[in-house]
């Protein structure tokens, strides 16, 4: 007797999901995945500290965990340095500011405000010291004038140990950007804003698109001819174009600075390929025995478009949906560049905007790591996509 | 054959009606007398305005004028300048970049294609595929940006030849690599992903239909096969891919036009939406949706030709 | 079939032919623009930081931009001498400084002989004819157009006799305007010399007429080409343009003029000048360059990339490269620049960036002892150069007293003694305490009007933070540009922060700003009246400029830093680079036809 098998489990343990299961590459792919999502959801959860992402953490352009800066930019990054406490010193309450303050992890050293200030003279000494040589990285002298500055400013500051030292070291080790943030939490970060805006606009132009395709091909009469037009419409316009129309209309709305206008930019367009795939295979789909049997019995029309024709669709779906979702993540990026992309929170598209200048001087660190990222997760899923291709659609091209 | 385009003709009158109707309300969204006047424009200088730009008419009216396709109107963010010479002006700076891209792009993906079906399976194609799908995962905008810093930027500085521009234009031959072949050579590398994987897997399909194998078990030579019966059907869906990237070929790669400062009709649009130049924006897409219209009629009409089943379907 | 043919041989051959082609072409020209302008003689390369100018037509542009195009090819009575400072002018169009009737109200022109205008279609035998006084005051005239514009009409408002009733009556409804309507105020006496008639006797008069919008144009050129004449320039200058070359957003070319009369460089310089070579070129015939080039970038990063590979003779640092070029601690040019010979040039502008009191305030307001205490006490605890360091990279010029530098009446190095320059804690609270107000006790909060900038909510709590050091609580009001300048008008305001930016490089324009009769809703935002201060203000805005004017400024610019009406000031910095193949560069804000006085040593250039 065979139980009624819901069209779920029929689909996990049909021949696709099957050969998926074997390819290996796919399987590493899925983990790849896999781990993204861990990482957006421990930030969607609170594991970074909003200081951490939003606010200086050290000064600018400070390089990674390999290689040395050149000496004009270590005079500038210990300025800031300096700076910094000098200022905390210098306040309405200097005791207060000084024990609340805060460079990334570290922490002014303790001493009364005006041990703190003597020590303020004392690197600002030195580091005119350095500043009196217009050759940095040559003249023999400076060397050793550099470590006295080094060791000075250090004398500013208050390593944390143990966990927040590990903490410190991970949070310096890819380096800051030009506002002293923190390269890589910046880029965990935009992990959860790229994964965000994958998932929704995908999941919402594939469901949209499969819904429209799949009532265009199964009714066919006016609403093919208008699902049709509809989606020649919008693929007349291209992208860029449609893109750029909406920010023009939302510009100066309510709405402008949060994420909608860029899901409504990715809707409007991504809708349409899951559209005509869905619309061509239930077309074909609408052809079988079991559909017209189910119609011959007297289902209700849309009962079986709902239960019978779209869950055939599902591996179309799963497809699509990788298809977009790397769409989207790219898309963000020119969007960014346009000026139309995600303007409050960090996102890889922010971040590789605002590393072109850094790129004429230089300093890698911040593009390096947004597009390495970036590379990984849209790679694990174009090889999950052609693997889902090969599993479920052998034919497609 | 000529009842098949005049349908597609039909069909697509509509299709086009509503891209102007969409395009149309978008831009109506916000005021765009606010946008001609500044945010302290007095209620006065507005509602005078609208009727100086005609906008105070019933949209049925303004729907009616926008596709009378007159192009003599003035555009707003530069005064004195008619729509109708920015869209003259900008047309071959288009050209130039993504023209040569298109073919460059096309040989060289058509070229990797067959080395990698005719070597299928073998180290050649999986390194090869290996490198398109990574190079597919790089974002256009870092292709751009590393382009132009190595190739303008430090080759100019460090190596002493001053081979690319930085950015601008000028037309004519003598000028074009100067300031085009820098762009087209990004766009290419971005593209050769997509269409190198798209073109072996059209080839892999065609090499694995019945009448090859046949051909190959008749004792024909592999190499024969492939160039001679394969590539041929693989040609149709290969050039009706290429087809229907025409009618983006005018409106130039925005990106690039924008990164590089190239005045072709993608920034001139880009531009456009910025400043909120209404009539240049309305005209622009109003060019471009035809134009597209119009390819896809042509395209369409090139593939019944070629392919009998699809006019009698 | 119409498929293009496939054997593998013809597709080989055609990829092949495409490959050979396109390396022919690649090696065929290899380094540089092949073909790029081929001109000979020097040509000066620079960037406009926007699309462009809007408009070649004197009358109807505004903008700087407008400004540094219509500056190479028309040219104004009088000009600013190019290497005096502070600023002087000179004549241009005038043999000499006009002479000044005894009330200070007549003054009378005598124009060069031999000023050609530029040769051009519109003219007879497309010859361009001699210049005028007829032209001036055509050209005059223009600003009174309403069918031109209405822009410009400031400059001259209530300057000229008769004037403003001339162009009431002119631009009635009905009436034809009529150019040759005589107008009392100007009066053509002969061919080369024109007597103007003053409303007052202001000498600020002189410096509307170094503004570009009073430049000379001729009267063929405007009626024939119309609302074409903004991109159809037909002047004296130095330079000419012909209309198809702007490019719009892209270029403008300019070609040296070859009817332009003899013109010679300066032979009056600074000390300064000497170290940077600028003194050499003394008598040489100008333009010294044949062709300029402006480029024209909406970004700034392509500009920077140009400039940094050669392409442009000089560039503004864009904020986000200045930590690229310029050392911060001691704010000199990086050495890997000055190997290249790069020439950094910091160039303060004319602004005055206050925070100012609203003397009609009950509260802050008033001229007694205690109230001025209390002024002097929040002008003492005010730290402008924190403001400085954090929000304008050190690069803002702090100065005491309303006058900008490079002006004559600003305090040598910016200081006086006189001024309640903060932060001196101490003497803050002391004077407070002496007001009336001990710790603070007793004031309300302060209401601090701003502007919403990108950063104003950071500058407010700055403030706030400086202010509670003494005890003081402060209120930010961030409001839209058109709001604040309402709630100024209105005198709602009792503390505000506000700019301004001189309209000609005369320190009277800023002490204007204190007249009384000025008090909002003019620009005497602060409400301030001293009939002291008046007396001396309408003394010296007739005087020209010299020694005894520069102590009367002096004496004014005390009374206002004991009476503390604002706390300031600080004037942006622009930062300049040069080129070691660009001569003579001596750049500034304050007027834009220098490119003339450039030179190029084109064997320098990459």
């Amino acid at each position: 007797m065979s139980e009624e098998i819901g069209p779920l489990q029929k689909f996990l343990r049909g021949r696709g999901m099957r050969k998926l299961r074997r390819d290996r590459m796919a399987l590493a792919a899925l983990s790849v995945i896999g781990l993204y999502l861990l990482i957006a959801l421990s930030v969607m959860a609170g594991v970074l500290d909003n200081a951490d992402v939003f606010d200086r953490v050290g000064p600018d352009n400070v390089a990674g965990f390999w290689g040395t800066q050149d000496g004009e930019r270590r005079l500038d990054h210990h300025q800031l340095r300096i700076e910094r406490v000098e200022r905390a010193a210098k306040t309405t309450d200097p005791t207060k500011s000084l024990a609340e303050f805060r460079l990334g992890g570290l922490r002014a050293s303790a001493g009364t405000p005006e041990e703190v200030l003597g020590r303020v003279e004392e690197a600002w000494r030195a580091l005119d010291a350095v500043a009196a040589y217009d050759e940095l990285d040559v003249s023999p002298e400076v060397g050793p004038l550099f470590e006295e500055l080094d060791a000075k400013v250090a004398a500013l500051y208050e390593e944390p140990a143990g966990f927040a030292g590990f903490v410190q070291s991970l949070r310096m080790s890819l380096g800051t950007d030009r506002q002293g943030r923190s390269i890589l939490f910046r880029a965990l970060y935009s992990t959860k804003v790229a994964v965000q805006i994958g998932v929704v606009a995908s999941l919402i132009s594939v469901l949209l698109g499969t819904l429209l395709g799949a009532a265009a091909g199964y009714f066919g009469g006016w609403v093919d001819h208008a699902v049709v037009w509809l989606y020649s419409t919008f693929s007349s316009i291209p992208w860029i174009v449609l893109l750029m129309v909406l920010a023009a209309m939302f510009r100066g709305g309510a709405l402008d600075g949060t994420l909608i206008p860029v899901y409504a930019a990715f809707c409007m367009s991504f809708w349409i390929s899951p559209c005509r795939v869905v619309r061509g295979e239930v077309m074909k789909l609408k052809e079988l025995e079991y559909v017209q049997a189910a119609s011959a019995i007297g289902f209700g029309r849309v009962r079986i478009l709902l239960k019978h024709v779209v869950p055939n669709t599902a591996h179309l779906m799963f497809i699509n949906f990788s298809l977009l979702f790397i769409g989207a993540i790219k898309a963000e990026v020119i969007l960014s560049f346009l000026g139309l992309g995600v303007k409050n929170e960090p996102s890889w598209g922010v971040m590789i905007n605002q590393a072109k200048a850094e790129v004429l001087n230089g300093f890698f660190w911040q593009i390096g790591t947004a597009t390495a990222l970036m590379v990984v997760l849209v790679l694990a899923f174009n090889i999950l996509s052609d693997a889902l291709q090969d599993a479920f659609d052998p034919k497609h091209v | 054959m000529w009842t098949y385009v005049a349908r597609k003709l039909l069909y697509n009158i509509p299709v086009y009606l509503g891209i102007i109707l969409f395009l149309m309300l978008a831009l109506r969204v916000n005021d765009p007398a606010y946008a001609f006047l500044g945010k302290n424009a007095k209620p006065e200088d507005l509602l005078a305005i609208r009727a100086q730009l005609g906008l105070d008419q019933p949209f049925f009216m303004q729907y009616l004028e926008v596709l009378s396709f007159d192009f003599s109107i003035e555009s707003w963010a530069n005064k004195g300048l008619k729509v109708s010479d920015m869209l003259r002006a900008s047309i071959v700076p288009s050209l130039s970049i993504t023209l040569p891209a298109l073919f460059l792009t096309s040989i060289i993906s058509v070229s990797i294609a067959i080395i990698s079906a005719y070597f299928r399976g073998r180290g050649v194609d999986r390194s090869l595929m290996v490198l398109a799908v990574v190079g597919m995962s790089v974002s256009f905008l870092v292709y751009i940006i590393f382009g132009q810093y190595w190739g303008a930027y430090l080759l100019t500085r460090e190596g002493g030849i001053d081979a690319f521009a930085i950015g601008g234009f000028e037309p004519g031959l003598t000028h074009w690599r100067y300031y085009c072949l820098l762009p087209v050579l990004i766009s290419v590398i971005v593209s050769m992903g997509y269409d190198t994987r798209f073109y072996r897997s059209v080839m892999v399909e065609e090499s694995s239909r019945d009448y090859i194998t046949t051909a190959v078990a008749k004792g024909a030579g592999k190499r024969k096969v492939m160039f001679v019966h394969m590539l041929k059907n693989a040609m149709i869906p290969i050039i009706t891919r290429i087809m229907t990237t025409l009618p983006f070929l005018i409106m130039g790669s925005l990106l690039l036009e924008v990164y590089f400062n190239i005045p072709g009709m993608g920034r001139v649009l880009y531009k456009a939406i910025q400043e909120q130049d209404f009539p240049v924006i309305q005209s622009f897409v109003v060019i471009f949706a035809a134009f597209f219209i119009l390819s896809n009629i042509l395209t369409d009409v090139l593939y019944a030709l070629v392919d009998p089943r699809v006019r009698l379907s | 079939m119409n498929l293009p043919p496939s054997s593998p041989r013809a597709l080989a051959a055609r990829c092949a032919l495409a490959l050979v082609a396109a390396l022919a072409g690649l090696l065929g020209s290899c380094g540089g623009d092949a073909g790029a302008a081929q001109q000979t003689g020097k040509t000066f390369v620079y960037p406009i930081r926007s699309a462009g100018p809007g408009s070649l037509d004197p009358v109807r542009g505004s903008t700087t931009y407008d400004n540094q195009a219509v500056s190479l090819v028309y040219e104004t009575l009088l000009q600013y001498k190019y290497l005096k400072r502070p600023l002087e002018l000179e004549p241009l169009l005038c043999e000499a400084m006009p002479e000044v009737s005894e009330d200070g109200r007549v003054y009378t022109f005598r124009l060069k002989r031999g000023v050609l205008f530029h040769d051009d279609p519109c003219f007879e035998g497309g010859k361009g004819r001699e210049m005028t006084a007829e032209d001036i005051v055509y050209s005059w005239k223009r600003l009174a157009d309403k069918r031109i514009g209405t822009k410009n009409w400031w400059l001259v408002e209530n300057t000229i006799a008769g004037f403003d009733a001339w162009r009431e009556e002119q631009n009635a409804e009905g009436h034809e305007f009529d150019y040759a309507a005589p107008c009392e105020g100007l009066v053509v006496l002969d061919r080369y010399s024109l007597q103007v008639t003053l409303t007052e006797p202001v000498t600020r008069f002189l410096y509307v007429l170094a503004m570009f919008q009073l430049s000379v144009v001729p009267r063929e050129a405007a009626e024939l080409y119309d609302t074409g004449f903004s991109r159809h320039p037909v002047g004296t200058g130095p330079f000419t343009m012909r209309e198809e070359d702007w490019l719009t957003s892209r270029s403008l070319d300019f070609h040296r003029s070859p009817v332009y009369r003899d013109e010679r460089y300066p032979d009056e310089w600074m000390p300064e000048d000497e170290e940077h070579g600028r003194h050499l070129a003394a008598g040489q015939r100008l333009p010294i360059v044949d062709h300029v080039r402006v480029e024209c970038f909406v970004q700034d990063q392509p500009m920077w990339l140009m400039f940094r590979t050669g392409k442009l003779d000089y560039a503004q640092i864009p904020a986000e490269n200045y930590v690229d070029a310029i050392r911060k601690r001691t704010k000199t040019l990086k050495k890997s620049y000055r190997d290249e010979g790069i020439t950094y040039h910091p160039v303060p502008l004319l602004d005055f960036i206050f925070r100012g009191f609203n003397m009609d305030d009950p509260v802050v307001g008033g001229y007694t002892e205690d109230r001025k205490k209390l002024r002097q006490a929040i002008s003492l605890a005010i730290d402008l150069k924190e403001f400085n360091d954090t929000f304008y990279n050190s690069q803002n010029v702090v100065y005491d007293g309303p006058i900008p530098p490079k002006l004559a009446g600003h305090p040598p190095g910016g200081r006086s003694d006189k001024a309640y320059r903060g932060p001196q804690l101490e003497r803050a609270r002391k004077l407070l305490t002496e007001a009336g107000y001990p710790g603070g006790e007793g004031m309300p909060t302060i209401p601090y009007y701003t502007s919403l900038a990108a950063n104003s909510s950071e500058q407010a709590e700055m403030m706030q933070r400086q202010l509670g050091q003494i005890g003081l609580k402060m209120q930010p009001i961030l409001l839209e540009f058109p709001q604040l300048i309402q709630a100024i008008d209105k005198k709602k305001a009792m503390m505000f922060s506000f700019a301004w930016g001189s309209d000609y490089p005369d320190g009277e324009n800023n002490l204007a700003l204190f007249y009384g009769p000025n008090e909002s809703p003019g620009s005497n935002h602060f409400n301030y009246k001293n009939e002291d201060f008046d007396r001396l203000y309408e003394q010296i805005r007739s005087m020209p400029p010299s020694p005894e004017r520069d102590a009367i400024y002096t004496e004014m610019l005390e009374m206002l830093l004991e009476d503390v009406p604002y706390v300031g000031s600080m004037a942006r910095t622009r930062n300049y680079l040069g080129t070691p193949w660009l001569k003579n560069f001596k750049p500034t804000e304050d007027f834009w036809n220098w490119p003339k006085y450039l030179d190029v040593d084109e064997a320098l250039r990459p």
